[in-house]
């Protein structure tokens, strides 16, 4: 079954476009060290805002930093931030939307309405006002995003218990005395891996973004640590005299986010029955 | 004014505005005697005409606009236009009169007796006389008056009313800066007497007898202010001043190309980089000088690693001050060693400087116990490594610039530094006022009268007081006394000369930098004429000649 996904997979020009962007976001994030021309924080206050050049091919920022640099490192805190915070989100939303589809019920009717409640609040506003009590920082950040973005998942994932828990091998598995926890867990949930992963490789892109419009705001990763949003900030205060401060992050954010959402959409087709040619 | 500064030292002096300098004229008009107009064009002498109106771009905005209850730079800089005090300096710094005619200090030094001027009105109508001299004497003593000059006024020992026109005050010991403190903005008890000033209507819209009068305020957005045609001085040229608040400094240089904007303070950047062009040297004029205010590093000396003075005398050593200044103010401000402004009076050049050398701050920080035991590339003593925290507000880019630069500086030495910017209101309530910091990088507006009490006395420790650094040197204390008490300016500077020789040793603070003021006005304003107190001194006198005039305001 997963050899024809991938063939199918590899067919999808678009999706393997943004598995390559993200193959090479990984590789960047993991060999910043070697791949950077200048160490990120490296001060030079007799280069200060230079133009992009043989010797700074993205230019350098307020403080003489080479910007290319610090756009490699920066790649690191977007993909952890963007992991971290979906492993948090995925996994909530995981348990929530297991137990509530699997025994239904209160249980479930509980959990949806407290979905329903979090789905109220404009999630970035309580971002902001969950960050404004803590301390910004790397860690929080990561938490924060991850704890505000469970509903969808939840949803998916009761969606697909409901369907699957009345079929055949679950009655089987029932009837044959296994425990609720293995039944969810090695019983149904494989079988609702597909749609649980997309929405993983969605939520990254959207966790990206997050991240990078709280360092903008200058509520997420705390300089001098590089950050693509922190360092638009820069960009955006200087805008008239270094285009080039705001184009390289705002570039290395936008095709972050596509190569992700590329990935993730590529990923759904190829799962959805209905679109098997 | 505000808008004449640059967004550092506008954050430094709109919270901590020094007690000690209640000559708000003085710190938020920027004086210095280096001022310099750079313009390509020659100002050309013409016709002094009423009308028009200048509009200026601040970041914060005001706060509450009577300046017995104002501590932020964005409130005297409109209460300022609104109010006088009893006395002012000139251009040159030197103390005149302003709402008193004359005043006499009797040889004791113990009594000053002060004459009002007979023709001030308030802009209500009513004459201003003795009486509301008494009333802002008690307002500012009454201990339920929420205001931050309380100080001077609570050395006086005894306050009489002999006339109208004429009062008398007598201190229990002499003090010095006791005739700049008259400087204070009086206000206006027919409006005042009997009613709570905290909930007073005036706190929105302000009488006074100054050459404005208050029109409109709406919050965050804009205060406007008509001339005041009675004005004692005569009717200012101007017809109108527009405060627009633009809290983001790359917006407002937008409005300002615009040409939605007269006036504002430009950033380091801008003024180097992005005012050179033709367009700008025709309609624009810019100004340099050194703001009165400085840029410091200070030690929480209740932290055990920051005890020995050593220690800190290396961390200055440590640190390229030189850098930061090119790399920070790109070289528009100088590198500071005392907390007084250079090239003052009251300037000792002549301290210990703590140039910059890496290797000899290794050395010193050796000798006072710090090595690297280990290797692990970090000092180390009693088995705990030097790392530390420099706290500063959020928000400020040029001290987080400098912040990084510092950081860069103490790992070539072996100390690891962490910075962490804070939002203002919880920097000041959970970390300065707490003593829950280790380092910070903040700024202090410099007052004309040489008095640091607030800062540096032992005394001035307790929560909420200024000296949250808990610096205590008895030498100190009792110079600042001496200083305090002494009227004769050559003997006061030796008191302060000795004072900022121990700073200099102790280094409680390293001292960063004091920056240019970078103002930016309209070509079409004449009449500026910078002065050691800066431009806005005579801001009643500038005009805008009948042909160049853009705004037509009915008078």
């Amino acid at each position: 079954m997963y050899a024809d996904f991938l063939r199918r997979l590899a067919r999808d020009k678009l999706a393997m476009v943004g598995l390559c962007v993200v193959a090479v976001l990984f590789f960047v994030a993991m060999f910043a060290d070697f791949l950077a021309p200048y160490p990120p924080d490296r001060i030079d206050v007799e280069k200060i805002l230079v133009e992009p050049s043989r010797d700074h091919l993205m230019g350098t920022d307020p403080l003489g930093r080479d910007v290319l640099s610090r756009i490699i490192h920066g790649s690191g805190v977007s993909l952890s931030v963007g992991f971290v915070a979906v492993g948090i989100s995925t996994f909530i939303g995981v348990i929530l939307g297991a137990a509530s589809g699997y025994y239904g019920g209160l249980a479930d009717r509980i959990i949806m309405r407290f979905v329903d409640i979090m789905l109220c609040f404009p999630t970035f506003f309580l971002i902001l006002a969950v960050i404004a009590f803590l301390q910004p920082s790397i860690w929080n950040i990561m938490i924060v995003i991850g704890i505000t973005s469970w509903m969808g998942v939840t949803r998916l994932v009761r969606a697909e218990f409901l369907s699957l828990r009345e079929r055949d091998f679950v009655r089987a598995a029932v009837s044959q005395g296994a425990s609720d926890l293995r039944i969810i867990f090695l019983h149904v949930l494989p079988n609702a891996m597909a749609p649980i992963l997309v929405a993983a490789t969605l939520g990254v892109a959207s966790a990206v973004l997050v991240e990078s419009s709280l360092s903008f705001l200058g509520l997420g990763v705390q300089p001098p640590d590089p950050s693509w949003g922190n360092m638009l900030t820069e960009g955006k205060d200087n805008i008239e005299i270094a285009w080039w401060l705001s184009l390289f992050p705002g570039l290395a954010i936008f095709i972050t986010v596509m190569g992700y959402n590329l990935l993730g959409e590529g990923i759904r087709d190829t799962l959805d029955p209905r679109l098997r040619r | 004014m505000t808008s004449t500064h640059g967004p550092i030292i506008t954050i430094l002096l709109v919270f901590l505005i020094l007690t000690g300098c209640d000559q708000h004229k003085a710190t938020t008009k920027d004086p210095s005697p280096k001022t310099e107009t750079v313009t390509s064009i020659a100002e050309t002498e013409s016709e002094p005409a009423y009308g028009d109106m200048i509009i200026r771009g601040t970041i914060g905005d005001a706060s509450v606009l009577l300046p017995v209850l104002a501590n932020d730079a964005s409130s005297f800089d409109i209460t300022g236009l609104i109010f006088n005090g009893l006395v002012k300096y000139d251009k040159d710094i030197q103390l005149v009169g302003d709402l008193a005619e004359k005043w006499e200090i009797a040889d004791d030094k113990l009594t000053i007796r002060f004459f009002l001027r007979k023709d001030v009105k308030w802009q209500d109508g009513q004459p201003f006389t003795t009486k509301d001299v008494e009333y802002t004497y008690k307002t500012y003593v009454n201990p339920k008056t929420p205001t931050a000059y309380a100080t001077d006024f609570l050395k006086v020992k005894e306050f009489r009313v002999l006339d109208p026109y004429t009062f008398e005050v007598t201190y229990t010991e002499p003090y010095a800066p006791a005739l700049t403190s008259w400087g204070q903005g009086m206000l206006p008890s027919h409006l005042l007497e009997g009613t709570e000033i905290t909930e007073s209507p005036l706190k929105r819209a302000p009488v006074g007898t100054g050459p404005y009068r208050f029109r409109e305020w709406k919050t965050q957005e804009k205060i406007v202010v008509d001339s005041n045609h009675d004005y004692f001085e005569g009717r200012p040229y101007i017809n109108r001043v527009l405060t627009r608040v633009i809290p983001d400094p790359a917006t407002m240089f937008l409005e300002l190309k615009a040409g939605r904007l007269d006036q504002m303070g430009l950033s380091p950047l801008q003024y180097t980089r992005q005012t050179n062009t033709k367009w700008f040297n025709e309609n624009f004029r810019k100004y340099k000088y050194l703001a009165f205010g400085y840029t410091y590093l200070g030690y929480n000396l209740l932290d055990w690693k920051f005890k020995d003075k050593k220690v800190r005398q290396a961390l200055t050593t440590a640190i390229d001050r030189d850098g930061i200044v090119k790399g920070v103010l790109l070289g528009l401000g100088e590198v500071a060693y005392t907390p007084y402004k250079p090239d003052t009076y009251w300037y000792n050049p002549n301290v210990k400087k703590w140039p910059y050398d890496p290797e000899k701050a290794k050395q010193m920080l050796a000798e006072a116990g710090w090595t690297d035991t280990d290797g692990d590339g970090i000092l180390d003593k009693d088995g705990k490594p030097f790392k530390f925290t420099i706290i500063t507000n959020q928000g400020n880019q040029l001290r987080e610039r400098a912040a990084t630069i510092i950081q860069r500086d103490l790992r070539r030495v072996g100390i690891r530094v962490k910075i962490r910017p804070i939002e203002w209101a919880a920097f000041l309530k959970n970390f300065i006022d707490r003593r829950n910091f280790e380092a910070c990088l903040l700024g202090w507006g410099i007052g004309i009268d040489p008095s640091q009490i607030d800062i540096w006395n032992s005394k001035k420790t307790g929560e909420r007081e200024l000296n949250f650094i808990t610096y205590v040197n008895p030498e100190v204390d009792t110079l600042l006394d001496q200083g305090a008490a002494t009227y004769d300016r050559e003997k006061r500077k030796e008191y302060y000369d000795r004072f900022q020789e121990i700073i200099a040793e102790d280094q409680p603070y390293t001292f960063l930098f004091v920056s240019y003021s970078l103002p930016i006005i309209s070509a079409r304003f004449h009449g500026i004429k910078p002065a050691p107190l800066g431009i806005g001194y005579n801001f009643d006198r500038w005009y805008v000649p009948k042909h160049l005039q853009k705004y037509h305001i009915a008078p």
